[in-house]
């Protein structure tokens, strides 16, 4: 599930959910403007250590990279096509006559895919630490329509009871004889017609429920008068929290585009020749 | 009447016809509710009870659309002419299908849904949950999903963010449906509770009629759009048990036997509606009777008896879901060609998981389940569900076909039977189950029973020797529930079926099944023919399980009057008497 929420007491845990969203801002931009693998590893252990402090189990974390590991190599080597480098050396071709293999390739790649891995990282770190009330309210705050907030969070709450109905489909369709493990793609597409179309049916039906509901419950009452239970404040350590990783992110920010460090060119000339 | 109670809902003349339909759903309603009482409404499938209570928070006409006619006022405001969310702010509404009505994250979220919309202050919503959940004794639970809860647990939840709302009038579509028979008895007198402390109205919509005749105020019957009786619930259960009953719904069982026992002219001198007052008034004929030799015997039907052969054999099994629960530990049960099993248990008890361990769609952690020689781990679902149907409990979650022919050869298709057979297996299933008018049409267009006929004839085409049913009677009033059953015991009886069905409704199981299993934490706690189960009174208790009404009569008649205390139906009952008493007291 995409939005599981593990529930906790640390600093992530208790930092407003805007000043998540603005942390998530500013990692997101050292993320375009970085280009260079050391940063982007520092950074990956930086998440590792904010997991860790979240009380998060790492096994969550393993769990999401084995997900990532495909879409990894994928960048690499992807990355080969469509980066043809100038006056670079060429070690080998992938294949016969394209896809030259050269340090600098190699180092965008590398590069590429990990910042795919951080923007993961990081996005399932807020989604762990931030309950889905949280972030309606964050929402409300942020001038949305109290509606809008309100359906989104019935449906995060229907996804569970959802699953189970499908599941229940996929049973009694297997109770008929049904055969959903087959690997023909042909086969394997029309045998889910079965359990589709009812699982269709469920969800409108749920939808037609919910708005029953939702009316007998006094939601079209005064929506804009309506009370959120869940109170968020900015706290000190929200500031704190902001203060720091902003002056952070500007601060590589600003030497990256004064000094042009950061960037795997940076690597090739000055690094590598230390070696 | 210490004084005149102020109307809070007031019909005249209420007639309602929903879009598209040609007939009314109601019909010329007058109805009069006043404020702090109790009213029962009740009445068989497609009366229009729901719609009628759709009415007072104005679903209905606002919602569903439709035409509503004739003047109704809830607290002096008209229904036509005021909104859904207004309405609601003063009645409450708890719908019938638990799960349909739970949208929040967690238990305290659903809770405080209700209180949030009314625009009441933080501390006021956290003091009401508290309160709430303190009610229906579920403060445990406060942070929980809750689609994890049980059926039953859903059902009080919903209810708690309904009082949540403290609205003035409450209007409860069958509170109590997945609830144990204790379970139930708790939330009536909550309500009676609530009732009289607080003076707020309650409009029930109930079958359960015995539970309710000492908490109910008024019992309204409604069918086919009408008000068909309307006045006390001493009066109308006790003079009326036996229309009642023959309108397919399920007055007290000691006033029908009251009531046929007078018929066949033994001194009756007043129809009883509890247990208490039934001894008192059956103890009159039996005083001074002697105990005659020639006790009456349970008559077997000469087919379908369980036999030696088992086909099913589970040993040793256990059964852990991948999020952790055991719902099934160390059972141990055989079962025999031509047995007729109820299988009964709490909610959570593990029935489901292990009826669903006899065809194969789970498969054992511990353990062995045999299914017709087959071990079930070894051997792919679609062999094993040639011996074994299961038929599931929503006809929603399965159908999907154009028409009804279509749907039922589904299951042939699958198990790649023949072309030239399908038709005549087709036609001699729907045949059996009433449905061959309707092979041609859509199973989405027909009623919901009719589609559960449907879901079942789609397993029996498959020929399966053994049928598993898993709660086929929730949802249905009286009548519907009994039809179910006769065609179980159809198929048992003349097509010589193995039946295994799940369900909370004691009286069912008490008069079709040969063979009851009562489960309890995953274990077997007890198994064997019904009359004998019913008599431990004290291990049903612990989980929550209630004998028959006419059985716990008889624990204390039997005692008194040295008659065998095994009876489980009112038929049974008369046999007892009639033995006991013969000709002597017949006037």
């Amino acid at each position: 599930m995409s939005f599981e929420y593990i529930p906790g007491n640390s600093l992530m845990h208790r930092l407003d959910p805007r000043a998540k969203v603005l942390f998530f801002v500013f990692v997101t931009a050292l993320i375009v403007v970085v280009y260079d693998p050391i940063i982007m590893l520092i950074l990956l252990g930086v998440i590792v250590l904010m997991y860790r402090l979240s009380s998060i189990p790492l096994s969550k974390l393993v769990d999401i990279t084995r997900v990532l590991l495909p879409v990894f190599v994928m960048f690499l080597v992807l990355n080969y096509f469509v980066y043809p480098p100038r006056g670079a050396k060429i070690y080998f071709y992938l294949l016969p006559g394209i896809a030259p293999v050269t340090i600098e390739t190699t180092l965008v790649g590398i590069t590429s895919a990990l910042r795919f891995v951080l923007f993961i990282w990081l996005s399932r770190l807020l989604t762990f630490t931030t309950s889905v009330a949280e972030i309606l309210v964050a929402m409300v705050k942020m001038r949305s329509p109290p509606e809008v907030a309100t359906s989104l969070g019935i449906a995060f709450s229907s996804v569970p009871l959802m699953i189970n109905q499908f599941s229940t489909v996929i049973q009694a369709q297997k109770s008929r004889g049904s055969q959903i493990e087959v690997k023909n793609p042909i086969k394997k597409a029309i045998s889910f017609i079965p359990v589709v179309v009812p699982g269709i049916y469920l969800t409108i039906l749920r939808g037609m429920n919910v708005a029953r509901t939702v009316e007998a419950r006094a939601f079209t009452y005064n929506p804009k008068k309506r009370t959120f239970r869940r109170r968020i404040q900015f706290g000190r350590k929200d500031y704190v929290f902001l203060t720091i990783s902003g002056l952070l992110t500007a601060v590589v920010i600003l030497i990256r585009m004064l000094y042009g460090w950061f960037d795997y060119a940076f690597i090739l000339r000055d690094v590598l020749k230390l070696v | 009447m210490t004084s005149e109670k102020s109307s809070v809902i007031s019909c005249k003349g209420l007639t309602y016809t929903y879009p598209g339909a040609t007939d009314p759903a109601l019909d010329g309603i007058d109805l009069e509710v006043v404020r702090g009482e109790i009213l029962l409404i009740t009445g068989p499938t497609g009366a229009g009870k729901t719609t009628l209570c759709s009415t007072f928070n104005g679903l209905v006409p606002h919602f569903y659309g439709g035409r509503l006619q004739g003047d109704v006022r809830v607290l002096g405001r008209d229904v036509n002419k005021t909104s859904a969310g207004h309405l609601s702010t003063v009645v409450g509404m708890l719908f019938q299908d638990p799960s349909s009505q739970l949208i929040s994250a967690t238990v305290e979220d659903e809770i405080a849904f209700g209180p949030e919309n009314l625009g009441i202050s933080v501390e006021e919503i956290a003091q009401r949950t508290n309160s709430v959940l303190g009610y229906i004794e579920l403060d445990d639970l406060r942070k929980r999903p809750p689609f994890a809860l049980s059926g039953g647990q859903q059902q009080a939840v919903g209810l708690a963010s309904v009082l949540a709302m403290k609205p003035e009038i409450l209007v409860l579509d069958e509170p109590t449906s997945n609830l144990d028979p204790i379970g139930t008895v708790n939330i009536f007198s909550l309500l009676r509770k609530i009732s009289r402390e607080e003076e707020r109205t309650i409009i029930i919509v109930e079958h359960k009629l015995q539970e309710l005749v000492d908490i109910a105020d008024r019992i309204v019957v409604i069918e086919e759009g009408k008000i068909r009786l309307d006045g006390p619930p001493r009066e109308i259960l006790a003079e009326d048990a036996v229309l009642l009953h023959e309108k397919g719904l399920r007055p007290p069982q000691v006033s029908l036997l009251a009531h046929k026992l007078k018929e066949a002219g033994f001194p009756i001198t007043r129809i009883p509606l509890t247990i208490s007052e039934s001894v008192e008034v059956f103890s009159k004929p039996l005083q001074g009777s002697k105990q005659t030799l020639a006790e009456p015997l349970w008559q077997e039907p000469e087919s379908g008896r369980a036999t030696e052969q088992s086909i099913i054999e589970v040993e040793n099994v256990s059964f852990q879901y991948p999020n952790g629960t055991v719902a099934v530990r160390d059972v141990s049960l055989d079962f025999y060609k031509g047995d007729f099993v109820g299988i009964i248990g709490q909610n959570g008890s593990g029935k489901t998981t292990l009826v669903k361990l006899l065809n194969g769609l789970l498969k054992p952690a511990k353990g062995v389940v045999k299914i017709f020689g087959l071990d079930a781990r070894a051997s792919p679902i679609h062999e094993l569900i040639r011996h074994v149907g299961y038929v599931f409990q929503d006809p929603d979650s399965q159908l999907f076909s154009r028409t009804v022919y279509k749907e039922l050869s589904f299951g042939l298709r699958n198990l790649k039977v023949p072309r030239d057979q399908w038709d005549m297996r087709i036609r001699s299933v729907a045949k059996l189950l009433l449905i061959d008018a309707f092979l041609d049409e859509a199973p989405y267009s027909m009623s919901r029973a009719d589609r559960q006929r449907v879901a079942i004839a789609s397993v029996l085409v498959m020929e399966p020797q053994v049928v598993v049913v898993d709660e086929p009677t929730t949802g249905q009033d009286p009548r519907k529930r009994r039809e179910i059953m006769e065609l179980m015991k159809a198929l048992h009886n003349k097509h010589g079926k193995t039946i295994i069905f799940i369900t909370h409704d004691m009286d069912l199981v008490a008069e079709y099944a040969k063979r009851c299993v009562v489960m309890k934490d995953g274990h077997v706690i007890l198994d064997g023919d019904p009359h004998s189960v019913f008599l431990q009174y004290e291990e049903l208790e612990k989980t929550h399980l209630k004998p028959p009404m006419i059985t716990l009569m008889f624990r204390e008649l039997g005692d008194r009057f040295d008659l065998r205390k095994d009876v489980l139906t009112v038929d049974e009952a008369f046999q007892c008497f009639k033995t006991r008493l013969g000709d002597r007291h017949v006037l």
